[in-house]
């Protein structure tokens, strides 16, 4: 026991200096949360947009501006002339415009903004269609009414995005964190030395991960902490939940970090090889957009990854999506099932003398 | 002039061996391209997204005598089947079976759209056929409609596929709503006010999705190969002593930077024929870099990223802290720069980062010069004068910091 106590001693002491592994587990997130909340927070808010208005004649005038009044809440700039209006796209002073001549609805858009002109399009064609009802007297024969299911935690789509970057941080973290430090380890010719005392390998490795795996959840509490006070996010979180999904899953991407620690002797080829699979796996694992918009073969591809099932049972544990039990505790206890397998690999495998 | 070429031809040669760099220098703008063109570039088609929907049909035409429920269940399920068998349809549609209970069905499908299994679930309520009647026979729209029942859209408004399928089912239902008004009687199609769309700029159409992006990847390629490629070359060389073997021969440091950087700008020019072949050949990119200004941008862009990278290795004791370094600038700067996100929207301590970040210049320059920009919001001189700057910057800081040769 005492043995042991030495080595997580020896390992909390090895990451403190470790300033780059301190920046990429504690800071990287936060970057990643902070940069993603300020950039993605109003994309597609049709509400924000700055609708500029040019009346060419004032047939209607009255009935037009008040359509547009009722059917969104833009900020409405109105113009002299249609070239003061184009000249305003084009200097993006304005999202999108209207000219009305009495004839047409004449819309105006930027064709290079295509990541936004869809919300744009959606709101003309709402003003078109019941500023056609108003002038004609009548009203919608099929009145819908929108409901949305979702609890408050789930208002915003960024409430849904920053637990994906959790989960994220948990694989990317987990994967380099063993694969990492043993071969730097082996690298520096430390792991010979500690393996000619009496320590078995269980016992180094269980150090290492009861090291880095509190400093992963450390880092995700930190994240989610600055999520909801620098953006106002809600989360309801289910602690009990969050505290064994993050071990276990932690766990879990350690062992598949096993893989990486097989393959390469080097760590920084450890951290590249580490980066990339996380890096790949993040574009479709539907963290930053959602799974429906990839064709469906990347759909299969999606579903197959870890990283889609551990970002959707973040989002569970955090209050932000439903999920069943039995999928919560499948996923939960399948990254227990990766650790329990590949951890004695690791221990048989890898934390052995190098041949020299 | 034999010596500067073998170093360009050691460069590439290394560069080209390294798996991880021809991953960082070849596979992942290529992965990029591909999986934002498949994903982006095909968003709206017909055949290229589906959205798992429920459709709910509670209303019981037969007892009511008029059919407008069947007609909305008849429009999504015909959204719903393979015309041609090819294209896989818009909507893929859950509906109620004769032995589930009506209320049980909407409950579970609640749950499985509240689980993110259904991107939305649309209620026809009983009684909806007289409430349309009786909304019909209004008078005029200011009075308060007839009847309180309403079809019910359920969806989950922070799940982006909830919201842009439930916006594509408000669509048809507005249509569907249209022509029933059109045939009632109770509005005149020839009275309607037409709508009229006009792109400023893209050459009278909307800009596809593969020529916005396609620059901003070459350039981001010419990126990661600066600050990575660079530093991780230099850097491992020095420490690996490769370097202090060049300099017992009669090459000078200057005629070795000669031969890097030539080599350096190969492996762009390389990187530049990859991406721009896939993009034309592959998602049919219409965009031309011809232009002297796109040539010249395309080149300022990879000499100022290949000075950073010299930055990042005259400021990095070793090759292991340079690429943690490049590490580090790598994601703040490519998405503080517009490369994927307007920027338009941050707070000014982010802005700050963006107007220092050389990327954001050469960006707004590169997509103006090949005409997916309509203007710069930087301003024009500026375009060329800061990556010129961060490029004499480098050379300053690299010429007084840079250690050739590990310390003996």
């Amino acid at each position: 026991m005492k043995g042991f106590r030495a080595l997580l001693v020896a390992e909390l002491r090895v990451f403190s200096r470790d300033r780059m592994g301190m920046f990429f587990t504690l800071l990287f997130p936060l970057v990643y949360v902070l940069i993603f909340g300020f950039l993605m927070g109003d994309i597609g808010d049709v509400d924000q947009a700055h609708f500029g208005v040019f009346f060419e004649t004032d047939a209607e005038e009255v009935l037009l501006r008040q359509t547009i009044d009722d059917t969104g809440s833009m900020h409405l700039l109105f113009f002299d002339s249609q070239a003061n209006l184009l000249t305003a796209i084009t200097d993006r002073r304005i999202d999108f415009g209207l000219q009305w001549d009495g004839v047409a609805l004449q819309f105006y858009y930027d064709a290079n903004r295509i990541q936004e002109n869809f919300a744009f399009e959606q709101a003309a064609r709402a003003i078109t269609t019941e500023f056609n009802l108003r002038r004609q007297g009548v009203s919608r024969s099929l009145p819908v009414e929108e409901v949305s299911v979702g609890t408050i935690q789930s208002v915003g789509w960024y409430n849904l995005v920053l637990p994906g970057i959790l989960a994220f941080t948990i694989l990317s973290a987990g994967l380099f964190a063993v694969s990492g430090h043993l071969t730097s380890m082996k690298e520096r010719n430390i792991l010979d030395r500690l393996i000619v005392t009496p320590m078995r390998p269980m016992a180094l490795l269980s150090a290492i991960v009861m090291i880095r795996m509190a400093i992963v959840f450390f880092s995700t509490l930190v994240t989610l902490a600055v999520g909801m006070v620098v953006f106002g996010l809600h989360y309801d979180v289910n602690w009990l939940r969050y505290v064994i999904f993050v071990i276990l899953a932690t766990l879990g991407t350690m062992g598949m970090g096993t893989v990486i620690a097989l393959l390469v002797r080097r760590p920084s080829s450890a951290s590249s090889l580490a980066n990339v699979l996380a890096m790949v796996m993040m574009f479709f694992a539907g963290i930053y957009f959602p799974i429906e918009f990839m064709p469906s073969f990347l759909r299969a591809v999606s579903r197959g990854l870890p990283l889609t099932h551990m970002a959707n049972a973040m989002r569970y544990v955090t209050g932000v999506v439903e999920m069943s039990e039995g999928e919560f505790w499948s996923i939960t206890f399948a990254m227990l099932g990766i650790a329990i397998v590949l951890f004695p690999v690791l221990a048989r495998y890898v934390v052995r003398p190098t041949r020299h | 002039m034999k010596d500067i070429l073998h170093i360009a031809r050691a460069h590439i040669t290394t560069a080209l061996r390294e798996r991880i760099t021809l991953f960082w220098f070849v596979v992942f703008p290529v992965f990029l391209l591909t999986i934002l063109s498949l994903i982006f570039g095909k968003v709206g088609n017909e055949g290229e997204i589906s959205f798992e929907i429920s459709l709910i049909n509670q209303e019981d035409s037969a007892s009511s005598g008029f059919a407008f429920s069947d007609v909305i269940a008849g429009a999504f399920h015909e959204m719903s089947t393979t015309v041609d068998g090819a294209l896989e349809p818009l909507f893929s549609l859950h509906t109620l079976d004769d032995a589930t209970d009506s209320d049980q069905f909407l409950e579970s499908e609640l749950t499985a759209l509240r689980r993110g299994r259904r991107a939305a679930v649309l209620l026809i309520p009983a009684g909806l056929n007289q409430a349309v009647v009786a909304n019909l026979l209004q008078p005029d729209a200011s009075t308060a409609l007839a009847d309180p029942v309403r079809l019910q859209l359920f969806m989950s408004d922070s799940n982006a596929a909830s919201t842009y399928a439930s916006q594509i089912i408000q669509q048809v239902l507005t249509e569907i709503d249209r022509r029933i008004l059109v045939e009632m009687g109770r509005f005149d199609d020839n009275q309607a006010i037409a709508s009229e769309t006009h792109w400023i700029g893209g050459e009278g159409e909307e800009t596809s999705y593969v020529d916005f992006v396609l620059p901003g990847i070459i350039l981001m390629g010419f990126f990661v190969n600066g600050l990575f490629g660079v530093p991780g070359t230099i850097l491992f060389n020095r420490d690996r002593k490769v370097l202090r073997r060049y300099w017992v021969t009669p090459l000078s440091v200057a005629r070795y930077l000669v031969g890097f950087g030539l080599g350096h700008l190969t492996l762009c020019a390389v990187q530049f024929v990859l991406l721009y072949s896939l993009g034309v050949f592959v998602f049919g990119a219409a965009i031309r870099f011809a232009s002297p200004a796109s040539i010249g941008l395309l080149i300022l862009a990879a000499t100022t990223f290949m000075a950073f990278g010299f930055l990042i290795a005259s400021l990095a004791k070793t090759a292991n802290g340079g690429m943690a370094t490049a590490n580090i600038l790598n994601m703040p700067m490519m998405f503080l720069s517009g490369l994927f996100f307007p920027t338009s929207g941050l707070p000014v301590f982010m802005m700050v980062i963006v107007y220092l970040n050389p990327v954001s210049y050469l960006l707004e320059g590169l997509r103006h010069s090949v005409g997916v920009q309509n203007s710069t919001l930087m301003p024009a001189l500026t375009i060329l004068l800061v990556p010129i700057g961060w490029i004499l910057l480098s050379s300053l800081v690299t010429s007084r910091r840079l250690k050739w040769d590990v310390e003996r």
